[in-house]
């Protein structure tokens, strides 16, 4: 992660001179985790590409307005979820995004599918902050302090959001039985 | 949910959000707390259970091609004053050739290898012409000279033939003369 990080702050530094290869490089390094953080906040792949687009295009745009080369994750995944909730805007009067939208999400391939259909429907019963919390701290294995930088809001906020999803969610995929043991979905 | 003081703590080692120094105490506090170990194993199954979703590949790669010529720049900065002067230009053009007779160029040949053999081209186009025309015109008189000689000719024979015919018509006329006195005599 270190390495990766210098890696990144050295591709910045030749794309503030005008080398858009280096972008190129940057965007392959990072699409898959940008198209799979939107992906499940708005289960629409199609939309999730074009998020991902824009995310890299306002990247490219405002590249000198980072101030910490270091902090180019956050910074690129703050983009990300400003793109995805001003997509939610816009499309709220057609339908939410945790209702109509996420129905659409295709079950992930050479998985359970008695498994896949359970994590699903438990993220789909969270609130979209919450949901967003996981994805950041479970799928994208942000720190809580990164999570803050992204999301805008405080530290405490963020713990809260996520262990109340985590509560949640133990009951649906790692309920304890009568003796105090979690049997899980193993 | 642990009811342990601990869970907070339990929770942030479970995220790998404690800090080092935090960590000793607590893993020895979950050896011997029950609830917190429970706490514990329940937290990494649902964990684990989330991260049976596997990343997709996202259907097409994204990539940038060089837009230099669309990214904006000093030179661009000034493309419109360019347009302007560049129209400016032009006009200048058209007035200054509408009011000026192109001055003659003076073309010269060069061979390579020797000075001497520099001679301006024009000057051997003009001995070129009048060469071409001299023998224009030796021609033409010479052509000339062969039809006012057959057109002597033919008239020489337009006026022989005139003379037989009148000759002609003369000894018509007299053999007429002739026959009509004949012809009174014998009356």
């Amino acid at each position: 992660m270190i390495f990766r990080a210098v890696e990144d702050a050295d591709l910045i530094t030749r794309v503030r001179k005008g080398d858009v290869e280096a972008f190129n490089h940057l965007v392959s390094r990072w699409e898959k985790r940008v198209f799979n953080y939107l992906l499940r906040l708005t289960g629409k792949p199609d939309d999730s590409l074009d998020l991902s687009q824009d995310v890299f295009l306002k990247a490219y745009q405002n590249i000198r307005k980072l101030d910490d080369t270091a902090r180019f994750g956050p910074w690129l995944f703050r983009i990300a979820h400003n793109e995805a909730y001003s997509h939610f805007r816009k499309r709220r009067p057609e339908a939410e995004p945790e209702d109509a939208e996420r129905m659409e999400r295709e079950p992930a391939r050479s998985v359970a599918p008695e498994l896949t259909l359970a994590v699903t429907a438990a993220l789909d019963r969270l609130s979209p902050e919450q949901r967003e919390a996981v994805v950041l701290k479970v799928y994208q294995g942000f720190k809580f302090e990164e999570m803050a930088e992204i999301l805008a809001i405080p530290v405490s906020t963020i713990k809260s959001r996520l262990y109340t999803a985590l509560d949640l969610l133990k009951v649906e995929l790692a309920p304890t039985d009568n003796r105090g043991s979690s049997r899980g979905m193993r | 949910m642990s009811t342990c003081d601990q869970a907070e703590l339990l929770r942030d080692y479970a995220f790998d959000e404690l800090p080092a120094a935090a960590r000793p105490a607590l893993q020895r506090h979950i050896l011997e707390c029950a609830s917190c170990a429970a706490e514990l194993d329940q937290l990494r199954l649902t964990t684990a259970a989330l991260r049976v979703l596997p990343d997709q590949e996202p259907p097409q790669r994204i990539a940038f091609v060089s837009d230099k010529i669309f990214a904006p720049s000093r030179f661009w900065n000034f493309a419109p004053w360019l347009g302007f002067a560049s129209a400016g230009v032009m006009a200048a053009a058209l007035v200054f050739t509408a009011t000026h007779r192109p001055v003659e160029t003076r073309t010269v040949m060069v061979q390579a290898g020797s000075q001497a053999a520099v001679q301006p081209v024009d000057d051997i186009v003009s001995k070129a012409v009048s060469q071409t025309r001299s023998e224009d015109a030796r021609m033409f008189q010479a052509e000339l000279a062969a039809l006012e000689t057959k057109h002597e000719r033919q008239h020489r024979i337009l006026m022989d033939a005139i003379a037989l015919m009148q000759q002609s018509q003369n000894t018509n006329a007299l053999l007429a003369a002739y026959t009509q006195q004949q012809s009174g005599a014998g009356q």
